[in-house]
């Protein structure tokens, strides 16, 4: 979307114009706390796309009986995990099991040996102890971030944690993005008796409460999983850009370079989608970003209310949940992911507001 | 004006007609029944027989479809009853709302005269302040405010003030022993319990708030009959209050229509978290005891005020605002 006609026939040589998304990221750079924003987001996406490789106890590679493997993968999926180990009954003690089936055998080690679905149990790494469970786990050399009442370790519910977090956002929001951008395209272009049924029906889902609406979803699945989440909430959360998308249309159908695509013989859906929404674009990117952050509020509260995927599910939310229910002694499994949700929803929440300031030409004039 | 209002009301009406249908079908279409949902019927000993289910789900019209039910529900609402809620021994549902009011009221209203009595002082304060190190503090902290989610809030606070230093009561809204304390013992009790819950209802508006009448404001102060009152030498703080806010109000009041159903609506994750018998947790335990009556009773009330609001938000325009007018 960057690579706007800017190769001009200008006589003269001037440097060549930016456009529109390259002064916007000019803009936006000079922004302190949305770049510090942005790193983090970056920071988080580098977690949970490497989640096993930072926290886990399965190798990330290890050579056993002369092939080499990666058992890591399973962590993304069940089935990437080589069936050779469920063969040999491994039942994921690879420390202990790789030394005694294959004395040969050698392996590349996540940073922390912990596992984020079940308790890791004495001896499994050289002569460490067991996971504290009950309420004894507080935070410790080996337990970042202590450990739940089952003796999970919480950092590394949190790391893979962050996997949940990131893509119920971007999922979601992709979703509503989807529904909302079209829904309003449709409705602001064409106008009409079309606009007048689009625009009620915007208006109906706005007024459903949000809470009913999801919980009756939730409540009809039988094993929730976070692609069910990730699809509710999108199919909930697109009104605010709906409406935003019809307001843009309408206002940029009237331009005149909309007058002489259709003057040259483009077609309606041309037009809608090539001209008009590459310039609606910017304006209905900032809810988007603030949508995100909303989203992420959705699945932790949604977790924290015991509506979130089914277990094991190492969400912030659930996470939360598990802390409050003995919040006298266990401090530590609110107050880290609680500071999770936090900074990731603050990391969004400026990302949207530079991202505003750097594409709303009204507010051009004023930044200095 | 009138034919406007007119339209409006129908409009309403229908959407009305329109979610009422959409979440009666949702709730109907959710596994279990308000005769099974009941934790009560686990118990092996209590389990009632087939037939008497059967019994029950004819008495409570459970065994018609959920269209027939729905308009039989409707029929029942237009002569002003809510009905019956299944699982509370058939309490009527108004009953079960009005326990509910105070509770949330006492919340919603304290919250919502903070966040006034706070957010303007320190919206014109930020706007007289603009750019200086104190406010920009000051903007930073409540942007962050603003993005603190109000159940991690509620958590923290419960951990630093009702764990670690032990001030105030955890949760719920009076201790034991509640009955046979003196007025002012009451009182105080409940002052007590309702502090987290207000303070957490009211961070994120204030935030919120104060942002708002501050961009309004920078909008304000550029204008130039402020520059005129500067120049012929209004003293500052008058051109701030008498020239400049009276200007940012009608935006303000336009958001005093929206908040009104907020004041009814209590807040699910907040009233669970505290324990707060409000209307929120009503709504959640309707829900999970599949409570239809009750829950529709809640939503329409709900509809009802936000579609209310919406209509006073821009009534309260064209009355504020000479240039605003409606056909």
């Amino acid at each position: 979307m960057t690579n706007s006609p800017n190769n001009s026939t200008n006589a003269t040589d001037a440097p060549p114009s930016v456009g529109f998304w390259g002064e916007a990221w000019q803009r936006f750079r000079r922004r302190k706390l949305a770049m510090i924003a942005l790193w983090f987001v970056v920071l988080l996406c580098f977690t949970a796309l490497f989640a096993p490789m930072i926290v886990g106890t399965k190798p990330i590679v290890c050579k056993y009986k002369g092939n080499l493997y990666f058992p890591c993968l399973g962590y993304y999926k069940n089935s990437w995990e080589n069936p050779v180990f469920r063969k040999d009954r491994f039942r994921n003690r690879y420390t202990i099991n790789l030394k005694k089936k294959d004395p040969e055998s050698w392996a590349v080690w996540p940073l922390v040996y912990q596992d984020p679905y079940r308790r890791v149990r004495k001896g499994e790494w050289k002569d460490r102890q067991g996971n504290p469970s009950g309420t004894n786990g507080a935070p410790n050399r080996i337990n970042l971030f202590g450990t739940n009442q089952q003796g999970f370790d919480v950092f590394a519910q949190m790391v893979h944690g962050t996997q949940i977090a990131l893509s119920v956002g971007f999922v979601s929001m992709g979703i509503a993005g989807v529904i909302g951008i079209t829904i309003g395209a449709l409705a602001g272009y064409l106008g009409g008796w079309v606009d007048t049924l689009l625009s009620r029906f915007i208006e109906l889902v706005m007024c459903i409460p949000a809470l009913v609406l999801i919980l009756a979803l939730v409540a009809m699945l039988d094993n929730v999983n976070n692609f069910h989440l990730m699809a509710i909430v999108g199919c909930t959360s697109w009104t605010g850009i709906a409406r935003l998308a019809r307001a843009e249309f309408m206002k940029l159908k009237q331009m005149e370079f909309i007058t002489a695509a259709r003057a040259l013989g483009a077609s309606r859906w041309r037009i809608m989608f090539r001209y008009v929404l590459r310039n609606a674009l910017a304006p209905v990117l900032v809810p988007i970003t603030f949508g995100i952050a909303a989203a992420i509020l959705i699945e932790s509260g949604l977790s924290y209310l015991g509506f979130g995927a089914s277990p094991p599910n190492p969400s912030w939310g659930t996470l939360l949940k598990s802390g409050r229910s003995t919040i006298q002694q266990t401090w530590w499994l609110i107050v880290f992911p609680g500071t999770a949700i936090f900074l990731t929803v603050l990391a969004y929440n400026l990302i949207g507001e530079g991202l505003q300031e750097a594409t709303d030409p009204r507010l051009r004039q004023d930044s200095h | 004006m009138f034919s406007y209002l007119i339209r409006r009301v129908a409009l309403a009406l229908l959407t009305l007609l329109l979610i009422t249908f959409v979440v009666y079908a949702l709730i109907r279409h959710m596994p279990g029944t308000p005769l099974t949902a009941d934790p009560s019927m686990m118990d092996p000993s209590k389990q009632i027989s087939a037939e008497e289910i059967d019994r029950l789900n004819r008495l409570y019209g459970l065994d018609k479809p959920w269209y027939v039910a729905y308009f039989h529900w409707l029929e029942n609402v237009v002569q002003l009853d809510l009905g019956r809620s299944i699982s509370q021994n058939n309490a009527p549902v108004t009953k079960l709302i009005a326990q509910r009011v105070p509770a949330t009221l006492l919340l919603s209203i304290s919250s919502l005269v903070l966040t006034y009595l706070l957010s303007i002082p320190l919206g014109l304060w930020s706007t007289v302040k603009s750019g200086t190190p104190a406010e920009r503090t000051v903007s930073t902290l409540l942007y962050m405010l603003y993005s603190l989610p109000s159940f991690v809030a509620a958590l923290f606070l419960q951990i630093l003030l009702a764990v670690k230093l032990g001030w105030l009561p955890l949760f719920g809204m009076t201790s034991d022993g509640y009955e046979s304390l003196s007025l002012m013992g009451k009182v105080w009790d409940v002052s007590q319990h309702a502090f987290l819950p207000i303070v957490c209802f009211t961070y994120g508006s204030l935030a919120y708030y104060s942002r708002f009448i501050r961009a309004n404001m920078q909008e304000v102060v550029r204008q130039d009959y402020i520059r005129t009152a500067r120049a012929k030498g209004v003293p500052p703080g008058q051109v701030v209050w008498r020239h400049a806010f009276r200007n940012t109000l009608i935006p303000l009041l336009t958001l005093i229509g929206l908040t009104l159903p907020s004041l009814l609506s209590g807040a699910v994750i907040l009233e669970q978290i505290f324990t707060w018998p409000g209307m929120g947790r009503l709504y959640f335990e309707a829900i999970g005891r599949r409570d239809y009556d009750t829950i529709m009773g809640l939503t329409l009330m709900f509809s009802v005020l936000t579609l209310l609001g919406q209509l006073l938000a821009d009534i309260l325009y064209a009355v504020v605002d000479p240039r605003v007018t409606y056909h």
